[in-house]
């Protein structure tokens, strides 16, 4: 029993060990089909593969390329503007401007409400501002801060230890002198590009020329430095212009509107000789390092965009006109004594009765009536020409931005009175500057010279580029009769002239004074408390040194330019001979000191 | 312990492959994270050269042994790695959000990388062990699934690992599929399944961390936010495609070393790979990972008896999800669970334990029977 019971127990290991094995080959024919199966799988992956790797391979790099590549421009340095002796006019200074990296940045809210007082704006906006680049690696928070506020968030920075912060240093232009030849320079924005004056003018030449270069850069935000490559700075511009006498102008008419009440007042120093301009100033003003927010009032340069009625002034062309076609003898007498001319439907007065006066004391007393007769005699055709060609109704083409031609009518469009009228300097629209290159020409001998205010560009490496010479538009007037006509403009400063007040002791003066009405917009007629007094002139008279026009806008409690306009003119000139160093041609009492005054 | 005939049947071809593609994986670590931007060379590769050699001496100690002797002590085995589950959701050190790592003084590692390898070879003792009935009934699978699976699942959901969750029970689904069950029960589960996938899946889509719903949503689609969510799936796809057919040449890929792909030398080295060896070095690799699979199946082919054929099985299967996965979710196929891709990311423990189970596969090797062949 015992044996058979081992036996059957054997036959059961067997047997069991037999069901093992099938059960196992069963469960290793499975594994194959799993094998299959995951090869199968892969077949599945490779078949992604391609698509990924070899289909859309293109929109996949340039996806990569651009979140490393950084394209980063440099700014060149904007060219330095000199005035005519290289003292510094425009610069650049270097300046902190605050970045974040809002990507980085775990609380916006504190670090809001720590940078928002210094740099000057609400906690929320800023936080707002921040929030909304939430994603972005860059923001810009404050752009070109002043030192202080820069300094504090450098120390901000360092207390709190924020890295999502810093600095990035920019050129930002600056003007040393501030308001003082505002008008002139204009002002270049936040970017560096001129938006008036000099700098709108000579942008060109001035901004030079930025560089993109490639970066790369990394998800944490770092990019590599290096760059070596610099921006090619701009070009350097000399100008005609000398701050010293650009100052002394500009205190002189500041004074002026304040003694005055006056509206707005220019004055514009030329050398007669080559049309460079060696000041010129406006009231209004404004300080170019803070443009924003400044109207266009004060920002306008009056001296060439705004027109006027030049009034008296005017009759000095007449008279160079008059001269030069010989109609009048100097000494020829005229009889103004009725102290009124009727003219077409309009009469025309005089300010004080003169009586029988010669030619040259039409001009020195500035008599309406003997203005008209000259005109008269004179002929529409002929004022006309010489009108156009001492420049009216052109640009002068001085190398500002925003010049007015003026307004100059031919004579088929004038009614009966115009002829008139423009005797006594009506009815035509002049600039300040137009009026004065006038004048210079009448000073230098009859050349209608081109105004300037750029004499040369200069490379940053110090070489001329471009050179600016003095240019001459055309002859007006003989040198004989600039003579005659410079020699009757001495008269007007003279006793008896209307223009004592813009006597200077030691040097003649040539010049005239002007007292418009202004065109009250409301009537359209002549307002009788607005006017434009101006005076106009040359220093020394027969070498001049200097022509100068000062015009005084809506001044109040004065209206004739004689007594505006003329003592401005006065203590410029003045100022202006000291600091130019013109010797004295004659001494207290007007004896020649000089013998060979030209 | 070692005789000549064993020696002779070692692997070699497999140890070679094995060795190539950790090689790789060095390289590979070492080009994505050299400095372009930074000031210097991290030093991950030469850490992860070292658990090389590590993993070497480990995968030569487990295939001199006869798989029959760690199989004895396997349910002892799967005790100590159930208790150190528990221990590292109690006393574990938390990295990058979940609760993964024992550190023991200087040395720290994962025990759920070790708890897979006690896990198969608890269940290839179990299945070995059945009576011969040669498939699994409900009931047989209920009290499997309950031993073996349920508690240790849910104590590295906790962790939480989804991953790691999910490779067990596809280990588990793989090895009791190989024994046999009933198609009864096939048939009933994938019914019970689909019908439940939609209700099961909503309540485990509730259930999920915030990060771990966001990684499926982002899955689904990655534009929804291609700043957070769907980051890593377009990132690792744009690292993918710009390597194009051949591939941009060693250390001369951007996205690693540039910082975009995140976890550049670990779970998505293959995107690196990919980027500087193109299409043509995928293959390859794929090739490479290929051979180790089929040669896993095979030697479940040849195993001496069953405790070798499901050893073998529950191990080339874990390394064949592992690969899958990974591969899947660098090339946007799968969600990303943060899974690694065996022997060449950059990590000591799951290293070690790649090796460890290539041992296991030599050692089975070594001792097939001549009679099956």
């Amino acid at each position: 029993m015992r044996r058979r019971g081992a036996e059957k127990a054997e036959t059961k290991k067997l047997w069991d060990e037999d069901l093992s094995n099938i059960h196992l080959k069963k469960s290793k024919r499975k594994a194959v089909i799993l094998a299959t199966v995951i090869c199968f799988g892969f077949a599945v992956i490779s078949i992604r593969l391609v698509n990924l790797m070899v289909l859309n391979h293109k929109t996949l790099s340039q996806k990569a390329s651009r979140q490393y590549d950084r394209v980063k421009t440099i700014k060149p340095y904007r060219g330095v503007v000199w005035d005519r002796k290289m003292r510094e006019m425009a610069v650049n200074i270097e300046t902190d401007s605050l970045y974040a990296v809002p990507s980085k940045i775990n609380d916006t809210k504190f670090l809001s409400s720590k940078l928002a007082p210094i740099i000057k704006t609400s906690a929320a906006d800023l936080n707002k501002k921040i929030i909304a680049k939430k994603g972005k690696g860059f923001i810009w928070l404050a752009r070109k801060m002043d030192e202080n506020a820069s300094a504090r968030v450098a120390t901000l920075r360092n207390e709190l230890g924020i890295k999502t912060i810093d600095f990035f240093t920019e050129t930002r232009r600056n003007y040393p002198n501030g308001e003082t030849a505002s008008h002139i320079l204009g002002y270049a924005n936040i970017d560096n590009r001129g938006l008036e004056g000099i700098e709108l003018k000579y942008d060109k030449y001035m901004k030079g020329e930025d560089i993109e270069v490639t970066f790369t850069r990394d998800a944490l935000g770092n990019s590599m430095s290096g760059g070596t490559e610099d921006a090619v700075p701009g070009n350097n511009i000399l100008l005609t212009i000398d701050e010293s006498l650009q100052y002394i102008v500009e205190r002189e008419i500041s004074n002026a509107m304040e003694e005055w009440k006056a509206k707005a007042a220019v004055a514009i120093m030329m050398n007669p000789m080559t049309g460079e301009i060696l000041a010129m100033a406006n009231r209004p003003s404004y300080n170019p390092n803070f443009p924003a927010g400044v109207p266009g009032d004060k920002r306008r340069n009056r001296a060439i965009t705004d027109l006027y009625e030049p009034g008296s002034t005017f009759k000095s062309f007449l008279a160079a006109a008059a001269i030069e076609e010989k109609i009048v003898r100097l000494d020829e007498r005229f009889d103004v004594s009725q102290g009124f001319i009727v003219v077409g439907k309009k009469a025309i007065k005089d300010v004080h009765r003169h009586g029988v006066i010669t030619f040259e004391e039409i001009i020195q007393k500035s008599s309406n009536v003997g203005a008209v007769k000259t005109g008269l005699r004179l002929g529409a055709t002929r004022y006309y020409e010489y009108m156009k060609k001492f420049g009216f109704g052109d640009k002068t083409g001085i190398d500002l931005p925003g010049e007015m031609r003026g307004i100059l009518r031919r004579p088929q469009n004038w009614s009966g009175t115009s002829i008139a009228a423009l005797s006594i300097g009506q009815e035509i629209g002049v600039t300040p500057l137009q009026l004065l290159r006038g004048y210079a020409a009448i000073a230098n001998g009859g050349l209608l010279m081109k105004p300037y205010v750029v004499s040369e560009i200069i490379s940053p490496a110090g070489e001329v580029i471009k050179n600016f010479s003095p240019q001459v538009e055309r002859r007006v007037i003989s040198t004989e009769t600039a003579i005659k006509t410079r020699n009757i403009l001495k008269k007007v400063v003279e006793e008896g002239g209307t223009a004592r007040k813009a006597y200077i002791k030691g040097n003649l003066v040539a010049g005239k004074t002007g007292t418009a009405q202004m065109v009250d917009p409301a009537t359209g007629r002549y307002s009788s408390n607005k006017f434009v007094s101006s005076f106009v002139g040359f220093v020394p008279a027969d070498n001049p040194a200097f022509a100068l026009i000062v015009v005084v806008y809506e001044p109040v409690g004065g209206s004739y330019g004689g007594t505006v306009a003329a003592p401005v003119f006065k203590r410029i000139s003045e100022h202006a001979l000291t600091y130019l160093d013109v010797p004295m041609e004659m001494d207290e009492n007007r004896v020649l000191l000089v013998t060979d005054a030209r | 312990m070692l005789d000549r005939r064993l020696l002779k049947n070692f692997d070699l071809g497999l140890l070679f492959v094995a060795l190539v593609i950790s090689l790789i994986g060095v390289m590979t670590i070492y080009s994505a994270t050299r400095p372009v931007l930074d000031a210097e060379q991290q030093t991950f590769y030469l850490k992860q050269l070292t658990w090389i050699g590590l993993s070497l001496l480990a995968l030569f100690f487990v295939a001199s042994l006869d798989y029959r002797r760690p199989l004895q002590l396997a349910y002892i085995f799967f005790g100590i790695g159930v208790a150190l589950l528990i221990i590292v959701l109690v006393a574990g050190r938390i990295g990058m959000g979940a609760q993964r790592w024992i550190s023991i003084g200087y040395f720290s590692f994962q025990p759920s990388e070790f708890f897979k390898i006690f896990f198969i070879l608890a269940i290839s003792r179990y299945l070995s062990e059945m009576e011969q009935e040669s498939e699994l009934d409900l009931r047989k699978l209920t009290k499997i699934t309950a031993i073996f699976l349920l508690f240790p699942v849910a104590f590295i959901i906790m962790q939480p690992d989804l991953g790691t969750a999910l490779m067990l029970i596809f280990i588990f689904i793989s090895m009791v599929m190989i024994f046999g069950i009933r198609k009864k029960i096939i048939a009933l589960v994938v019914i019970i399944g689909i019908i439940s996938v939609p209700f099961i899946g909503n309540i485990m889509f509730q259930s999920l961390k915030g990060y771990q719903k966001y990684r499926i949503v982002a899955f689904i689609d990655p534009s929804v936010d291609p700043r957070g969510i769907g980051y890593h799936i377009i990132q690792s796809k744009v690292t993918i495609g710009s390597g194009g057919f051949s591939g941009k040449g060693f250390q001369k890929g951007t996205q690693g070393p540039l910082r975009f792909l995140p976890e550049r030398h670990t779970d998505f080295i293959f995107a690196i790979f990919a980027e500087e060896w193109g299409f043509m070095g995928s293959v390859f690799l794929f090739l490479l990972y290929l051979f180790i699979i089929i040669r896993g199946f095979h030697t479940a082919r040849v195993a001496s008896d069953k405790a070798g054929c499901y050893l073998a099985v529950g191990i080339t299967s874990m390394f064949t999800f592992y690969f899958v996965i990974n591969i899947g979710m660098t090339l946007g196929m799968a969600p990303v669970v943060g899974v690694p891709l065996p022997l060449m990311s950059y990590g000591g423990t799951a290293l070690i334990s790649n090796f460890i189970s290539l041992g296991f596969i030599e050692s089975i090797r070594m001792r097939r029977s001549f009679l099956s062949y």
